[in-house]
């Protein structure tokens, strides 16, 4: 009992702190984030870099996404890319005539050793959410790459005519999914692309990737510019649709 | 006089050796990296994205195939994707991400996964 009431009264005398210590969104960042994000840059430089690297880079925050989407995401944190972000730790590249021979058999993996862990997000309340968002949004490197863009929004596309440069054109669903598992595995979903990224940055990365990340797995698709801004236009369709209502 | 020799000669196979050595990691390292997702860990066409193509990829060590086709088709399926082939537009055009010394070096990597016996014969693949 009386360990109990000191844990309680330990808790009433340090809470104090750590609200103040919330308030400001980069020492959030700083202190929570940082762990896994890069908030400084640059961007991997190397493969070996490449898959050291756990969680999406935040340098360029400002530039790509939506605020809102990340005040409401950091509260919820769900998973957007399928695979993870770096995807050695979903798949388990250990021959099969190595795997569970033995209870304690080493378990590797062909790039990195040890097979990896997936990953979980923290989870940040409203008041934290606001203020990290906030933070977030300052941080605006790569600011020459978005600089150039504009989203002709007269370029407009059908859901079908979108499907059919994702899948039958450019073939960017062989990695991305365009509705809930209906797509490949290895990039981010793309049925939330339209809410969460800025249509710069969209416009930006897809035109050249290599541009933001110089390792990206994400392959330059020689996009023509006029389905550059049709791809874009159908992206900010697509996150209209609300797949959770309508699944079968 | 005879030590001193030795270390020069050492040295000398070490130096001959390194460089090949490294490049060899490059490839490796890149069609782990960036051929892995489709064509799958040890190249046999099963990568992470498989479940959802309508298109199967390449098996890489499918001897049969891969003997039909010139280190010069591979070498442009690399680098300008599936369509410069007449395959399809599901193989992306690595040509910018990849240097021309790397694509040179994939296609010899690609080669070690399919066609090994034939290297050693010393096949000329064109």
């Amino acid at each position: 009992m009386k360990r109990v009431l000191f844990s309680i009264l330990l808790a009433v005398a340090i809470s104090p702190a750590l609200v103040s210590a919330g308030e400001d969104g980069t020492e959030i960042l700083n202190q929570r984030c940082a762990e896994c994000h890069d908030l400084t840059g640059p961007a991997p430089q190397t493969i070996r870099d490449l898959w050291k690297r756990d969680a999406p880079d935040l340098f360029y925050a400002g530039n790509k996404f939506r605020r809102e989407w990340l005040v409401s995401w950091l509260q919820k944190p769900e998973r957007l890319r399928p695979a993870g972000v770096n995807y050695l730790r979903t798949i388990n590249s250990t021959p099969k005539k190595h795997q569970d021979t033995k209870k304690d058999a080493k378990q590797f993996d062909v790039l990195w050793g040890a097979v990896l862990k997936p990953l979980r997000h923290d989870i940040l309340t409203g008041a934290e959410a606001e203020v990290v968002a906030d933070a977030l949004m300052q941080l605006k490197a790569n600011e020459e790459q978005v600089a150039g863009m504009m989203l002709d929004t007269s370029k407009t596309v059908t859901l079908e005519q979108g499907e059919v440069l994702i899948d039958k054109v450019y073939g960017c669903q062989s990695c991305h999914q365009i509705e809930p598992g209906f797509g490949g595995y290895t990039g981010p979903e793309l049925y939330t692309a339209g809410s969460r990224l800025q249509p710069e940055f969209m416009l930006s990365y897809i035109k050249r990737p290599r541009n933001w990340d110089p390792k990206i797995w994400m392959p330059n698709g020689n996009v023509k510019p006029e389905d550059l801004q049709k791809i874009v236009n159908y992206l900010i369709l697509l996150a209209k649709e609300d797949y959770h209502a309508t699944s079968d | 006089m005879q030590r001193a020799i030795r270390l020069v000669m050492t040295t000398a196979v070490v130096a001959w050796l390194l460089p090949s050595a490294v490049m060899a990691e490059e490839a490796y390292l890149n069609y782990k990296s960036y051929c892995m997702q489709c064509h799958g860990m040890h190249g046999k066409g099963d990568g992470v994205n498989v479940p959802a193509m309508n298109v199967r990829p390449r098996d890489h060590s499918d001897n049969k195939y891969m003997m039909t086709r010139t280190n010069t088709e591979i070498y442009k399926a690399i680098k300008f994707g599936g369509p410069a082939v007449n395959k399809s537009v599901k193989m992306p055009a690595w040509g910018d991400v990849f240097t021309e010394e790397e694509l040179t070096q994939m296609v010899g990597h690609i080669r070690t996964l399919c066609c090994e016996k034939e290297l050693i014969r010393g096949v000329n693949f064109k």
